[in-house]
Formats: structure tokens, C-alpha cells, sequence
């Protein structure tokens, strides 16, 4: 199924056709481990199971300063 | 679903397969920094806690928990200390949030600056040394000024945002580097134990993760949306970060293991590492491992 991954202003980057969080990750090489999801602007986790225009934003855990 | 309720999750717990909703993960969350202050004494009711806050989401969520569990405690006081090392446009920006997070907080939140302690913004300073890395010259000048702060503000101990992924890089980056003198210096509590020149410093969230910081952040609206400090060029650490998260998502407990198994060769290294006598600079008697400060030195530097 399709859905539509965000950037970090919400914006959509580009669209994907995967059945899972993991698959979307492993296309986009995102490391969960370091990684908090948001899905249609909840968290959620790798887990979670996908729907047709889903809206998903990866944010990076890492900070510097 | 979540492991207690079954309601949906926010997270799954790094190191095992654990799922929590919002309720359980913060209850879970706040929690382990209570056990941690308790198992590691980082501070006493009664006594005046300092908080290092930089105005992202590792110091405001240290900040945040702190004021949760001191609040109660009317004999024990809280002050949010934060250091504008002078970095336009950036510094600005995180500091705006700090002071908006206590305000919004009623926390008190002193803010010092480069420019006042040493006459000079630290892109000033970098403009003259542009042979140096600037993390090293930051670092050093701000660790002295957060010290000096905290004593004339009398503050008991000085909490920093330092967590599991931090700490677990650290302690390779010493392995890497032969320095395990350094990492003598590391755990959840350190520095020169009744010494009035050092106040020590207090790592609450020093068992948890990125990921669960980051987590408690959003749940609790703090401002996550920080870009990094233009100086920032730690590619060492990255290196060793990314490293840590890859063998972590092979091998689970990876980050987990490291720091269990530092925390139980630490007292062996503190005992190995001790020294006999503390120094104390000949220019500013701050306390030092040399005859002259690094803060002085650099000071020096820049005339």
C-alpha cells in the first residue's frame, strides 16, 4: 500500500509502496534504534500496522549542542 | 498493544519487546530517573539542585522530571542554570525556549553568558582560533563558567541532560582512544566529593535512551525541533553513535551491556584513578589537573 512519508516541517517528502514500518524504514536506511515514528501525527511503533495514505514521519533521536 | 493496559503504544522499549501507551511509558519513565537519584544518592531533600539547561529536549526533559519529584519536596530547591556561549543565531533560539519552559514551569532560570565572564562571544573567540575545534574550546569554557555559576548560586549539585547513548559513546570513545582515565571520571554521579571550589555533577536520566527521552519530550509538548549548534562537527562521536545504534539493532542489549558492565568496573577505576591531591590554578584558584587552568589558558590564547 502507499503511504506518504513527512519531513521534519510535516511537508510531504515523498511516497512509498510498503506493507510496514520496518520495510519504509529499511527503503528510506533509517535505523529504528534511533528513531521515533509518528504516525498521522501520533507516536506509535514499528509495529503498528499500516493503512492507504498513511502519513509517517521518522525523527532522529540524535542531537548535537 | 500496550504490555499493561492494551491501549495503543507510543513506544517499544529499547532492550526488550515491551510496548507502553502514553500513560504507562511516562509513569515507567519517571519512574527510573526516581530510582536512579534514590540508588545513586545524586542528590538529598533539602539541598539546592542546579540544572543545566541548554533549551533542548535532554535538559528540558532532565528539568522537566526534576520539578516533578522536587516540587513535593518544599525544602528542596531548583534553579535552571543555562550559558550563552554567544553562537548567533542558534544559542538564541534554544535559550528562548528554556526561558519559555520556565516560565510556563514557575522554575527559576539564571542565564550567563560568554560575553559577561569573558568578554568575548565564542564566535568571536573561534574567529581568532580557527585552527582549534571549536567543541574543545566551548566545552572547557563552559564547564568552568557552569562550575563557577553553581558555587556562587550555592548550589548543592548540577544535574546535565546526559543519558544511555551519551554515556555508552563516551566509554568507547575512551577505549578507542587509551583514556581510561577519563572514563574514571564518568557514572551517574561525579566530580570531587566536599570540595566547596567543585560542584558535582548528577546524570538523572543516565539509564535511559535517546529514544525514550525523545519520546517523553513529545508526549510532554517540549520543543524537539532543534536544528544542531553550526560547530558542531563531532564526527568522531557520530561515528561511534551510528556504529552503537547498528550493532544495537543486531544485537539488542549492545548499549544496555556496555553501561551495565561499566557501572561495575567504576568503583575499580575510581579507586585506580584517585588522586592524591587536588590541584588548584595559579591564576584563578579554580580547581585543576594542572598548574594553570585550561579555561585560563585559552583565555591566554586569546588576548
Amino acid at each position: 500500500m502507499k503511504i506518504k512519508i513527512l519531513d521534519h516541517q510535516d511537508k510531504i517528502k515523498k511516497t512509498l509502496d510498503v506493507s510496514s514500518i520496518k520495510e519504509a524504514a529499511e527503503k528510506l536506511n533509517i535505523n529504528l534504534e534511533e528513531t521515533v515514528i509518528l504516525k498521522n501525527g501520533e507516536l506509535t511503533t514499528e509495529d503498528t500496522k499500516l493503512k492507504e495514505n498513511d502519513r509517517i514521519r521518522f525523527i532522529t533521536t540524535s542531537s548535537g549542542g | 498493544m500496550c504490555k499493561n493496559c492494551k491501549l495503543k503504544p507510543v513506544i517499544k522499549l529499547p532492550n526488550s519487546n515491551i510496548s507502553l501507551c502514553k500513560t504507562c511509558f511516562l509513569r515507567y519513565f519517571e519512574r527510573k530517573v526516581r530510582k536512579t537519584v534514590r540508588q545513586y544518592k545524586l542528590f538529598k531533600k533539602g539541598q539546592h539542585v542546579g540544572v543545566a539547561v541548554s533549551g533542548g529536549k535532554d535538559s528540558l526533559t532532565t528539568l522537566k522530571v526534576l520539578n516533578k519529584i522536587i516540587k513535593p519536596q518544599r525544602t528542596t530547591k531548583l534553579t535552571a542554570i543555562s550559558i550563552n556561549e554567544g553562537i548567533k543565531p542558534y544559542r538564541n533560539k534554544t535559550i528562548a525556549h528554556a526561558e519559555k519552559f520556565c516560565k510556563e514551569n514557575d522554575i527559576e532560570l539564571k542565564i550567563f553568558s560568554f560575553e559577561e565572564a569573558y568578554k568575548k562571544t565564542l564566535d568571536k573567540i573561534l574567529k581568532k582560533k580557527k585552527d582549534t575545534i571549536p567543541c574543545s574550546i566551548c566545552g572547557v569554557l563552559r564547564r568552568y563558567l557552569l562550575n563557577k555559576k553553581a558555587q556562587e548560586l550555592k548550589l548543592d549539585v548540577l544535574a546535565t541532560g546526559h543519558n544511555l547513548d551519551d554515556e555508552a559513546q563516551t566509554i568507547l570513545m575512551n577505549q578507542f582512544r587509551n583514556n581510561v582515565a577519563a572514563s574514571a571520571r564518568l557514572g551517574p554521579i561525579t566530580g570531587i566529593k566536599n570540595n566547596k571550589k567543585f560542584v558535582r555533577r548528577i546524570k538523572p536520566l543516565y539509564f535511559l535512551t535517546e529514544k525514550e527521552i525523545m519520546t517523553y519530550a513529545i508526549l510532554n509538548k517540549i520543543s524537539v525541533e532543534h536544528s544542531r549548534c553550526p560547530y558542531s562537527k563531532e564526527a568522531f562521536r557520530d561515528e561511534v553513535r551510528a556504529t552503537l545504534n547498528n550493532l544495537n539493532k543486531k544485537y539488542p542489549s549492545t548499549k544496555f551491556s556496555i553501561i551495565n558492565s561499566f557501572i561495575e568496573m567504576l568503583p575499580l577505576l575510581k579507586k585506580n584513578y584517585k588522586k592524591s591531591k587536588i590541584n588548584y590554578c595559579n591564576n584563578c584558584e579554580e580547581p585543576c589537573s594542572q598548574e594553570t587552568c585550561q579555561t585560563c589558558k585559552i583565555l591566554e590564547g586569546i588576548k
